[in-house]
Order: C-alpha cells, then sequence, then structure tokens
C-alpha cells in the first residue's frame, strides 16, 4: 500500500467519524490541532481503518505520539500492517 | 475473639441471556466505530442483559444462597442493599425493605446505600462490620446484597468508559468469624468530579487523566494499612470497566498484569456494584483463591470515589 493510499482512507474513515466530508487533507495536517480530534475520536478512526483496509490496531501498544499529523498516522498504519502488500 | 470484620459466604448470579455489545449498539445510539472502540480497544464482547428479568427476581437468588450459610441459631441483624443508580425502583418500592421481606428476615433492619456508586458494595461491608462491632449482640450477622438492572440506556451506556450489563451478588458478613478476613479498606473521594454522568468534556477528560494514577495509589494505600506489600497480594479482583482503565493502572503501579484479574470484561463487562463479587465466585470455583494468601477488591464509582479491600482468603 502506497503512502497516498492511506492518506486516502484516512480521509475516508475521518469522514465517517466526524460525520462530514473530509477531504483534501495532507501529511502535514496535525489531527488535534488542525482536524480538532480528540483521543476517543482518534480510536474511532482507527476502528473505521480497520474496517477498511488491512491493518490491525495493537491495542497494548498505543501511543498518542503515532497520531500527532496525517503524515505520522500515515506511518503507524503502513508499520501495522498485517501483509507486506507487495 | 477477632473483632475482625469476616466474609462469610459469598454468591453471584447472571441471567441466562448473553448479548454481544454490537446487540445493544443501536438502542445505546453507538455508530460502527464506536462499537468498534468498545470492543477492540477497551476490550468488551459479551453481558448479560435480560429486560424481561425484574429486579428482584435478579437480586433474590444470590441473597439467598448467601443466606443459606448462616449457622443454625444465628440472626441478620442488617439487610444492606448497596446499588449505583439511585433510582432503581419506582419511588413507592422500598427496595431494602422488599429484599428483607423476600428473604424472611422480617426482623432484620434493612437499609440502602448508593452514593459510592460501584464502591458501595465494598463500602456496606465495611458498614456492616462497623454496625456488627458497634450496636449488635456477639455473633450476629449482616447480609451485604447487589444486584440492578441496565434498565435504561441513560444507565447503561458511560460514555466513552463502560457498557453496563445484569447481575446481583451478595455476601454474609460478621465479626470474627471463619471466613475471608478483611484486613482493610481505604477510599478516597474526588469530590470535582461529582457530576458523574453529566461531567462536562473536560471533566471527563480530567478524571481520565487522574483514574490510574489514583486507583493504584488507592491500592497501594488498602494493601499498605494491611501491613503487606503488594508482592504478597495473589491476585487484584477488580471491577469490570474496561480494559484501557486497567492496562492505566497497571502501567502506573508498575505492576505484573498478571496479578489482575480481567477475564470477566469481557465476558459480563461492568456490572455496577457486583463486578467484585461476580469475579470472586468465579475464581472460587475455578479453585483460584488460595487458602491463607491475599487478594485486593477493588471498584471505582462515578461521583468519584476508588476503593479497595483487602482480604486474607480461608479455605471452608
Amino acid at each position: 500500500m502506497e503512502r497516498h493510499d492511506v492518506v486516502n482512507a484516512v480521509e475516508k474513515a475521518l469522514s465517517e467519524v466526524l460525520e462530514q466530508p473530509v477531504t483534501g487533507l495532507t501529511e502535514e495536517v496535525r489531527l488535534f490541532e488542525d482536524l480538532h480530534l480528540d483521543s476517543t475520536s482518534v480510536l474511532e478512526m482507527l476502528m473505521a481503518l480497520e474496517d477498511a483496509i488491512d491493518v490491525s490496531v495493537d491495542p497494548e501498544n498505543l501511543d498518542m505520539d503515532d497520531f500527532k499529523s496525517v503524515g505520522t498516522l500515515t506511518d503507524y498504519v503502513l508499520s501495522q500492517q498485517t501483509t507486506s502488500g507487495v | 475473639m477477632s473483632t475482625a470484620t469476616t466474609l462469610e459466604r459469598i454468591e453471584s448470579f447472571l441471567p441466562e441471556r448473553s448479548v454481544r455489545i454490537d446487540d445493544v449498539a443501536a438502542s445505546l445510539g453507538l455508530r460502527r466505530a464506536e462499537v468498534g472502540v468498545f470492543r477492540k480497544i477497551y476490550g468488551l464482547d459479551r453481558l448479560r442483559f435480560d429486560p424481561g428479568t425484574g429486579l428482584f427476581d435478579l437480586v433474590l437468588p444470590a441473597a439467598r444462597r448467601a443466606l443459606a450459610a448462616l449457622p443454625e441459631g444465628r440472626r441478620v441483624e442488617y439487610v444492606i442493599y448497596a446499588h449505583t443508580v439511585q433510582a432503581v425502583a419506582p419511588p413507592d418500592v422500598d427496595t431494602a425493605a422488599t429484599i428483607r421481606e423476600g428473604l424472611g428476615l422480617h426482623d432484620a433492619e434493612a437499609f440502602a446505600l448508593t452514593h459510592q456508586a460501584c464502591v458501595s458494595s465494598l463500602g456496606a461491608i465495611d458498614l456492616a462490620g462497623e454496625l456488627l462491632r458497634a450496636e449488635a449482640p456477639e455473633g450476629a450477622y449482616a447480609l451485604m446484597v447487589t444486584g440492578e438492572r441496565a434498565y435504561s440506556p441513560k444507565v447503561q451506556l458511560i460514555p466513552n468508559s463502560a457498557v453496563m450489563a445484569d447481575a446481583a451478588a451478595a455476601c454474609l458478613v460478621t465479626v470474627g468469624g471463619p471466613g475471608d478476613e478483611v484486613l482493610s479498606f481505604v477510599t478516597r473521594t474526588l469530590g470535582e468530579y461529582a457530576a458523574g454522568l453529566e461531567m462536562t468534556k473536560e471533566e471527563t477528560q480530567g478524571f481520565g487523566q487522574v483514574y490510574g494514577t489514583v486507583l493504584g495509589e488507592v491500592i497501594n494505600e488498602a494493601v499498605d494499612a494491611a501491613g503487606l506489600s503488594f508482592d504478597d497480594v495473589d491476585l487484584v479482583v477488580p471491577h469490570n470497566v474496561n480494559m484501557v482503565s486497567w492496562r492505566q493502572t497497571i502501567k502506573e503501579m508498575g505492576a505484573d498484569p498478571e496479578k489482575f484479574f480481567l477475564d470477566n470484561v469481557a465476558h459480563y463487562s461492568h456490572t455496577y456494584a457486583s463486578d467484585v463479587f461476580v469475579n470472586y465466585t468465579t475464581l472460587r470455583d475455578q479453585d483460584r483463591l488460595a487458602d491463607g494468601r491475599y487478594y485486593v477488591l477493588v471498584s471505582v464509582g462515578l461521583g468519584a470515589t476508588f476503593g479497595a479491600m483487602v482480604i486474607r482468603h480461608r479455605k471452608r
């Protein structure tokens, strides 16, 4: 899976969680400051991502630092993918 | 004779009807992603939930079984009904008196305790011991009873925390008996979170931030008050609020996660003031409570009270 595919999936997941369309995200966008997410909505977004793409969240090892921006979230998603996607 | 409070018989009762949290999601207004968080992150799965069971049908079976351990010729002085939600029945129903009559304990004094929410049951045991020591005839008993139904979405969903479920329990208490000995009981109430279910978003976040630290401190204070160290404790017998709160608490304590009995979180979810006793009976039935060993009964009540009771188990 390429980085832009992850960003597209994040847009869809956020649209579901925030119940409004989210488009045009770039990796610099900050989840808390710019999109006004909180720790609860971040978790809901991860669950929506799990439903949509091949990623599995480990609840024992969640670090909010991974969710600072769309870029760090993309790094996290790619690191948690259950298959390489290559 | 020892003057310690002793727990002579603990029983619990769960309705047969078991549902998945997905089955109650619609009535609770939970979106799919929210159910996902409860399931994957909070570790919830199934719960007992039977709208067809009346309050007293839920409460009385465990109470009757605990009462059956009352020795011949002994008397129950107090029936204490401990519950979390303040209104569990219509206002013209005196729940504690109805339970007393249902058990045939016509001469006992019956009253309810509720203001420590899900810690009320541990508080009721502590109070039972105090009353028995202070004013009851020697050899008298008290019966602590719990049990309430998740009768409305308003009392079933604690947003971002728990999905409540049905269960009941009972504990026969005396002073200086052969049962589990209560060595300490510590509570801490944080009045700034008194709004409970009506807390603002900021208060809820603040409560979440201090939860693990305060709960860990209260557990350690109770262990210390019992003259023990946490290494002496076999198991923490906790409330089933969710896995996130317990992971946070265990991390704050720097404790071994194996010392916390969390298996029932996924089976039964949080059952108001009954969790600790449901979990105790599960452990006893699995022969996981060892004679002479130490256990910490722990719960947290919205409002907010943190409570921990250290007991020494005695097989009998």
